[in-house]
């Protein structure tokens, strides 16, 4: 495999030159695009296209809510946030440098409304810092055109909290979304993420517990149609003891589509008392479906509760039966059933939108 | 005239070391308006019975034939056997996440009535008529919401299986060992939802292992299946003599 390289040469901007622990900041991302952690990351999609549009023109996206009190955009920034991983994201740090500006918004009391993002396109990078103690919800949509790249970091101070939705359901020819979340002590981030596949729909979630107490929660429903493809990437770090995480992830696979699911949990020395679950189920609705899945666990202290699983199967026989026994002809039965398993995932208020797109009707959701 | 007639039936039941035939020349024949208990020791054919006839995937029939309303059976789908009328309580209801129970048996419903070119009931009517099946069960109407029987325990199961069989008024009611994992309370709840269901127009087949239910749903006809067959069929007194030798003087 050629190495990938940044598509033109980097400007760095000044509050983040101290980025890197050392040498330029230019090589140290280079040499991490070609790391072999990195390669097993873009083991399934050709990374080379996203790597080349970190530096396409990048738009704002549209931002509802930003006028309540508490709530303040464009700040600036004077030094990298601790959650900037060069080895984890560094097409999102290149993305940094790209970008003629970053946009922030800082978030200082509980807002009433939640935050309201849409993507119509290739945005900028956003970086959204929670003050300890507020609540937050947010809500992000992406309406993406080809090669859009979304690249967002959320920063929780203590005790602070975010409900996060997202959807993503268009159908762009390529969309990559990076999202970084650092908790510190006793914060709570929960995420429901709803997606589609698309021409080739990246998601890498990074979400770092950086505090004693954090809690976090992924839950994640996807499908992927005919010729469509969706890879998502989950890396969740438990830093300090005693974190909770929680991640459900259900995608539903046409015959022809492709989905790759990597989950890594990381639990670091020191994070005792760690607890963290992590399950992803995927449903084949074919012969020719692709599914590639990866539970990951990493662990290096004693004293933590975890357990990983994935699961890669058809539509249950007995459950098929047990409706069609009363009356439902089969094909009626497995979109019941199809339905009924993406919509343990689905909740929170972009739910409504999620079902129609990827149960085909509205309804209540989990 | 017969509602279910079931001559000489043949049927395997598919497994890793090929098709092993469990029912042997089963005949039964069940005319409105009756209700038949079917019991037998483990493994003599009564749930393959019940299986055969719904249409339950891993099972094959090798001869004989099975009609209801003298329309063969044995050639339809399962959703087909239903949409003619037929109902099995099944004896360990499956259990689906992500499926309302309101969901699933509107579905079923919706279903049924367009088979028979039926209006679907207006969902108000239908919500009200779930609810207060649902309150004669005592089963709490919250379990609507939740996933079909998930979650359940044994005994809600099965007062799920009845509930539905009030809803969906079928021609026939298989019930697959309905009393089994029920307690004394749950046995006679469930015993008066089938009394309920009974009448001149409709039949039962009820398998089970235990003469006790008997006494709550009384047959007017006992039959003792063993290797696959009937080899003895009474009154209600059958079940008694049963409950009192067990099988072994008759096999």
């Amino acid at each position: 495999m050629a190495d990938l390289t940044l598509p033109t040469t980097l400007a760095v901007p000044e509050w983040l030159a101290t980025l890197p622990d050392s040498g330029a900041l230019p090589e140290v991302l280079e040499q991490a695009l070609n790391s072999p952690a990195h390669r097993e990351r873009w083991k399934y999609t050709k990374p080379a296209p996203f790597v080349a549009a970190t530096q396409h023109p990048m738009i704002d996206p549209q931002i509802s809510g930003e006028t309540q009190s508490g709530v303040v955009l464009r700040q600036s920034i004077d030094a990298p946030l601790a959650g900037f991983d060069l080895e984890q994201g560094p097409e999102a740090i290149a993305r940094l440098c790209y970008a003629d500006r970053v946009l922030t918004l800082d978030i200082s009391a509980s807002a009433n409304e939640p935050i309201v993002i849409n993507h119509a396109g290739n945005t900028r990078p956003m970086v959204i810092r929670v003050a300890a103690g507020v609540s937050l919800t947010l809500i992000e949509n992406a309406n993406a055109g080809d090669n859009a790249q979304q690249s967002i970091w959320i920063e929780l101070a203590p005790n602070a909290q975010v409900q996060h939705s997202r959807n993503a359901l268009d159908d762009a020819p390529s969309h990559w979304q990076y999202l970084n979340v650092r908790l510190q002590a006793g914060a709570h981030y929960q995420l429901n993420n709803h997606v589609t596949g698309c021409g080739s729909r990246r998601q890498d979630i990074h979400i770092i517990m950086d505090g004693q107490g954090a809690d976090a929660t992924l839950v994640s429903a996807g499908k992927i149609e005919r010729g469509k493809a969706l890879d998502q990437q989950v890396t969740l770090e438990h830093r300090q003891p005693r974190g909770q995480s929680k991640q459900t992830v259900h995608n539903i696979v046409a015959n022809g589509g492709k989905c790759t699911f990597n989950g890594r949990i990381h639990i670091h020395e020191g994070a005792a008392g760690t607890n963290a679950q992590l399950s992803n189920k995927n449903l084949g609705m074919g012969e020719h479906a692709t599914i590639n899945t990866k539970p990951e666990l990493e662990i290096y202290t004693d004293d933590v509760s975890c357990s990983h699983g994935a699961t890669v199967g058809t539509i249950s026989q007995d459950a098929l039966f047990y409706l069609t026994s009363r009356g439902i002809d089969r094909t009626d039965a497995e979109g019941l059933l199809s339905q009924g398993f993406l919509r343990q995932c689905i909740d929170g208020p972009l739910a409504d939108q999620a079902l129609a797109t990827l149960t085909g009707k509205a309804g209540e959701a989990a | 005239m017969s509602l279910l007639n079931v001559t000489d039936l043949h049927a395997s039941v598919i497994t890793d070391d090929g098709a092993q035939p469990i029912l042997k020349g089963l005949t039964l024949n069940v005319r409105p308006g009756e209700v038949h208990a079917i019991m037998g020791p483990n493994g003599s054919g009564k749930s393959t019975l019940a299986n055969v006839l719904a249409g339950r995937p891993g099972y094959t029939v090798d001869s004989g034939t099975a009609t209801l309303t003298e329309r063969g059976l044995l050639e339809l789908e399962p959703f087909e056997r239903a949409q003619l009328g037929l109902f099995l309580a099944f004896q360990y209801p499956v259990e689906i996440p992500g499926v309302s129970n309101m969901e699933f048996l509107k579905a079923s419903i919706d279903s049924l009535a367009r088979a028979r070119g039926d209006e679907q009931p207006n969902t108000a009517t239908y919500m009200k008529q779930v609810r207060e099946l649902a309150a004669s069960l005592d089963l709490d109407p919250a379990f609507l919401k939740r996933g079909v029987n998930e979650g359940f325990s044994g005994g809600e199961k099965k007062r799920n299986e009845i509930m539905q069989l009030l809803l969906l008024q079928p021609k026939l009611a298989l019930l697959d060992e309905t009393d089994s994992g029920l307690d004394i309370d749950a046995l006679k709840v469930v015993a008066e939802g089938v009394n309920r269901y009974r009448s001149a127009n409709n039949g039962v087949v009820l398998i089970t292992h235990y003469q006790r239910l008997l006494d709550y749903i009384v047959p007017d006809f006992v039959h003792v299946l063993s290797n696959g067959k009937i080899i003895e069929s009474g009154d209600k007194s059958l079940a008694l003599e049963l409950e009192a030798k067990g099988y072994a003087w008759l096999t």
